[in-house]
């Protein structure tokens, strides 16, 4: 590749990417701001109609539960930040979709439309069938198209930044978190009423540990499935559109809600099915999970590679540091091998990564920035010149 | 000269009301999917009218094999009939209504007595202990006996009555508890208060069927 076409794949990936455009949220000319501000707005006032009247007496499981999903908060965010990787979504951005996720999807869309659709599955199969199958039938269609509203209005917000499915991943993946951690207090709610407020601190404990447990493999994890699915359907990306894989994905997602919703009527009473089933559904989750990202991350590591080919021409870094900087776990463990030093491995990843956002974020233009990132990378290895 | 429009700039030919047409798509989308899951599925659930009467022999299951005679004619909104489930007794959701009336029967884990159960139910709700009548007394038909407090208001009247539902004395502390929860229009209450009465002499506690 000459200097030339790879100057121009690099621009071309800037603009394609959208990497380093900033995002406004207040946008009052954009529509999908008003629809975005009643979503969120409206999910607000059912929060607060909805806990209102027995705040006082429930403080104290609210307060648990809030503090205990609070916390766990914390590792998925650290999870989901390493993750936000190749040309990563600005934190506000994320931010307004964890907000969709936690107020508009769960209580503007989800508690009256599952409230709904449980009853519409009584009146139609029976108390038995309902018990069994109705909670299976309703979260997953609600729940996922919810959630994924938020996506379709970020799209709206952001239509440069998200752009591929790895967008969709990490947007969905966030929107989930905010789904997830909104109902768990939800959970811890009413679970504490269903005693009356008896033992409000140990029965919204218990429910931190069992709900805490299953999210790994819940709303997080169903919504980044779906939103890849999404964005392959729409297809933002030139050539990225793939509708059959899409839909399938999106199936997948909606699969797994109904396996997970529904593991009683699934395991047929059975004592060790209903043992062994949330294990299965779980591994078959993650499979999922890392195939779909896998695949959704290809687009974007063609554009990282782009982006910094004209820096490795120019010898800024090495073939094997771009080769991990673009590429997958198994490619960073193998620099990390080739460097002898973890720590040397991600501080030369870091830095350039660095580089790649600097270059996005001035257009590819030679700004100070972008000088700097250039001088750092190169410091870095300087330290110890990367093997060939 | 390069000619870059400023944020949130749009061009002349793209506005309508003073808000961007392009982006009018996603945000009409979103809404109306929205709109759908909001009112559409309510609408279609208020279409639909309930077909799960009570049928003379049925019998719920009120967890653990504890069990009672749901009102013939009446419809079962929430639970589950003996021999088409199981069911947990500290999660029991029953709902029974017909017009005007409803039952409800809430199951609970609770140490202490009924009369204490019936207490923490008031307390969560914010009413003042006793405040809406004298308790009385309600034994059923296998002997269980429960505590029960009536109550009149421009809404309507009501009837909650708490069991524990322990099959020998000495272990009413640590049982299961029950509510069962009796709601009617103004006026209602007498038209089905044999009905009532009735349906709460057949609960019965699980060891004793």
């Amino acid at each position: 590749m000459t200097t030339f076409e790879a100057r121009t794949a690099q621009l071309a990936a800037i603009e394609e990417s959208g990497w380093g455009q900033p995002f406004r949220l207040v946008q009052p000319r954009n529509l999908a701001f008003w629809v975005y501000l009643l979503g969120v707005g409206g999910g607000a006032l059912a929060v607060v109609r909805y806990f209102g009247p027995g705040a006082h007496f429930y403080r104290p499981a609210l307060t648990g539960g809030v503090l205990l999903f609070g916390l766990y908060l914390v590792p998925w965010l650290l999870l989901l930040r390493h993750q936000n990787r190749y040309t990563a979504q600005p934190a506000t951005l994320l931010a307004a979709a964890f907000a969709w996720g936690g107020l508009a999807a769960t209580f503007w869309i989800a508690l009256p439309a599952n409230t709904a659709l449980l009853e519409i599955w009584t009146k139609l199969g029976g108390t038995a069938f309902a018990s069994d199958w109705a909670a299976g039938l309703t979260a997953p269609i609600n729940e996922e198209f919810g959630k994924a509203l938020g996506l379709v209005l970020l799209i709206g917000l952001a239509p440069r930044l998200v752009r591929g499915a790895y967008d969709g991943f990490i947007i969905g993946a966030f929107i989930g978190l905010g789904f997830q951690v909104f109902e768990d207090v939800l959970y811890v709610y009413n679970g504490a009423a269903q005693t009356f407020g008896t033992d409000q601190l140990g029965s919204s404990f218990q429910i931190f540990v069992l709900r805490g447990v299953a999210g790994i493999v819940s709303h997080a994890l169903f919504s980044a499935i779906f939103c890849a699915g999404l964005m392959w359907v729409l297809g933002r990306t030139p050539g990225e559109r793939n509708v059959p894989r899409g839909v399938l994905t999106m199936l997948a997602a909606l699969v797994f809600h109904f396996a997970w919703d529904d593991m009683a009527g699934l395991s047929g009473g059975i004592g060790t099915v209903a043992v062994v089933l949330p294990f299965v559904i779980a591994a078959v989750e993650l499979i999922t999970l890392f195939y779909v990202l896998r695949h959704a991350a290809r687009q974007e590591r063609t554009w990282i590679r782009q982006l910094l080919r004209p820096e490795a021409d120019a010898g800024v870094l090495d073939p094997a540091l771009l080769g991990a900087v673009s590429g997958l776990r198994r490619d960073r463990k193998a620099f990390r091998k080739l460097v002898h030093g973890r720590r040397r491995a991600r501080h030369l990843l870091e830095g350039a990564s660095d580089l790649a956002r600097e270059l996005a974020r001035s257009r590819g233009a030679e700004t100070s920035e972008v000088a700097h990132a250039r001088a750092e990378l190169l410091r870095l290895r300087g330290g110890g010149q990367v093997p060939m | 000269m390069t000619d870059t429009a400023p944020p949130g700039w749009v061009p002349v030919e793209h506005r309508f009301l003073g808000l961007d047409r392009r982006t009018f798509a996603p945000a009409l989308g979103v809404l109306a999917v929205a709109l759908l899951l909001l009112y559409g599925l309510p609408a279609l659930n208020a279409a639909i009218p309930w077909r799960s009467e009570i049928r003379a022999g049925d019998v719920l299951d009120l967890g653990d094999g504890a069990t009672a005679v749901p009102p013939v004619g009446w419809q079962l909104e929430a639970g589950t009939l003996t021999g088409t489930g199981s069911v947990a007794p500290a999660s029991l959701q029953v709902r029974l209504t017909t017009g005007g009336a409803t039952i409800a029967v809430v199951g609970a884990s609770f140490d202490g007595t009924a009369d204490a159960f019936l207490d923490q139910v008031l307390r969560s709700e914010g009413g003042a202990t006793g405040v809406d009548g004298s308790r009385g007394t309600v034994t059923t038909a296998s002997g269980l006996v429960g505590v029960a407090l009536a109550s009149t208001g421009p809404t309507g009247d009501g009837l909650d009555v708490a069991f524990k539902m322990a099959s020998a004395a000495g272990e009413a502390e640590g049982a299961p508890a029950l509510l069962v929860r009796v709601r009617t229009t103004p006026g209602q209450f007498e038209r089905r208060q044999e009905v009532v009465g009735t349906f709460l002499r057949s609960v019965t506690p699980g060891a004793v069927r």
